[in-house]
């Protein structure tokens, strides 16, 4: 148990052992542990990442379906309206154009009608003229014909 | 102490296993001869301590090291795990001790303490005459000594407060080494003779702190070598149980070794883990630099 130069020996090999683990053992393994630190750190944010932009794919995509939504109720809610539109504007215009054919085919049978009554005075009074000339006998001047005409066309 | 014929006595046995095989400068010249150990002045090794002691440093670089040629980020097995494993736990304890300084010395020595003085003691678990006994025939065999008897091994390296000592000086000298560095030579000295009473007290301060500072390497060394010491004790006490002619008494002996030697694996792992603690600790104290 004496002390004696074993002591600076194993000194001497305790700074040896220190060096080469500070040199050769310590680093490399270090270095590798914190590369994978790093890594999996990186991963793990990577992760986190992908998952802020799912949910922000989600929330876009939410947004873009329901402006979608809103605008084909927009579209099919215009294009209602606009169909009932039309039909109003067809239904009207069929009915003034109804309106209108009747009012021209009214106007066409009174025109006829009293056409028709002049034309029947006309020959009524020609005929009653005729008549009462061969009643007379007598011939009736032109011009007392005429008179008579007219005051027979407007008696009528 | 050595017979060269007949039966050893207890008192022998034991001697024998706490017997350094020894290589040292006596006035006629250098010699490993035991019967000449007492002429032998301070030049003179430990051979089977310092032997092992170097033998499980390179079985500490191997392991660490050597073992692991290509080094795996992506999955790591086996050794490197366990690699790993142990230098993440030496750097968890480094860095929770040294909180402000920075020193990339620290970490790898702490490593190298730990592991080594771990594998040291754990020399201590193999049975204490395995060694020792083959170590004899080889000597007799190969006529270096002429009765096995003779041949003197002591296996555990920490049971020789030669090694423990010799690493504590390494750490004594490395304190003061980084007491100097970061404080300055002037705040090294500040410390050792401004604390605790003033510096009126100046003589009193100077041997309370010297004192101090003594006692960090010292305790260090003895507390591991007493503890190793103790262990390795029981163990040949146990062992010489195994010596008497009597069955009951060498079962006995086997059950106290069993026991024994699983209790004893906690005191190695402690021992080694302290030893690393406390060259952390005494190293973090010299790099701080605020007054206390």
């Amino acid at each position: 148990m004496n002390i004696n130069a074993t002591l600076l020996g194993q000194t001497l090999a305790f700074v040896i052992f220190v060096a080469i683990c500070w040199k050769y053992v310590w680093p490399p393994i270090i270095a590798i542990m914190e590369e994978r630190e790093k890594r999996i750190a990186d991963g793990l944010e990577a992760a986190k990442k992908a998952d802020d932009s799912l949910e922000e794919a989600q929330l876009a995509f939410d947004q873009e379906m329901n402006k979608a939504k809103a605008e084909a109720a927009e579209i099919l809610e215009k294009a209602n309206s606009r169909a009932s539109q039309i039909v109003n504007d067809a239904t009207a215009k069929a009915e003034t154009e109804a309106e209108k054919i009747l009012s021209s085919a009214s106007k066409t049978i009174e025109n006829d009608v009293n056409k028709a009554k002049e034309e029947l005075r006309q020959k009524m009074s020609e005929l009653i003229i005729d008549t009462s000339e061969k009643i007379l006998g007598d011939e009736i001047s032109p011009e007392k014909h005429q008179e008579l005409l007219k005051k027979a066309a407007s008696e009528l | 102490m050595a017979s060269a014929s007949g039966e050893q006595t207890s008192a022998e046995y034991i001697q024998h296993h706490l017997t350094n095989l020894v290589c040292g400068k006596t006035p006629s010249g250098w010699t490993c001869d035991h019967n000449a150990a007492d002429q032998m002045g301070f030049l003179a090794f430990h051979v089977d301590s310092l032997g092992w002691s170097i033998f499980l440093g390179l079985v500490f670089v191997g392991l660490f090291r050597l073992s692991i040629p290509k080094l795996s980020t992506e999955a790591p097995s086996g050794i490197q795990n366990f690699v790993e494993m142990c230098i993440e736990f030496v750097n968890d304890n480094v860095q929770s001790i040294f909180t402000s300084a920075k020193n990339n010395l620290i970490g790898p020595m702490a490593l190298t303490v730990l592991v080594w003085v771990f594998l040291m003691n754990l020399m201590d678990l193999v049975p204490v005459d395995y060694l020792p006994t083959l170590a004899g025939q080889v000597a007799e065999a190969t006529g270096m000594v002429e009765n096995s008897k003779d041949a003197y091994f002591k296996v555990v390296p920490t049971t020789d407060p030669n090694i423990t000592l010799g690493m504590a000086l390494a750490v004594f000298v490395l304190i003061i080494f980084y007491s100097i560095k970061i404080k300055g030579l002037k705040g090294f000295l500040a410390e050792l003779t401004l604390h605790p009473f003033g510096k009126w007290m100046m003589p009193v301060n100077l041997v309370l702190e010297g004192v101090n500072l003594i006692a960090k390497p010292i305790s260090l060394g003895l507390r591991l070598f007493g503890n190793l010491y103790a262990g390795e004790m029981i163990f040949i006490l146990i062992a010489l149980m195994l010596t008497f002619s009597s069955i009951s008494i060498g079962l006995l002996g086997v059950g106290l070794h069993l026991i024994w030697a699983l209790f004893h694996i906690l005191i190695l792992a402690l021992q080694a883990f302290i030893f690393m603690v406390l060259t952390i600790v005494y190293l973090a104290m010299a790099h701080e630099t605020e007054d206390h």
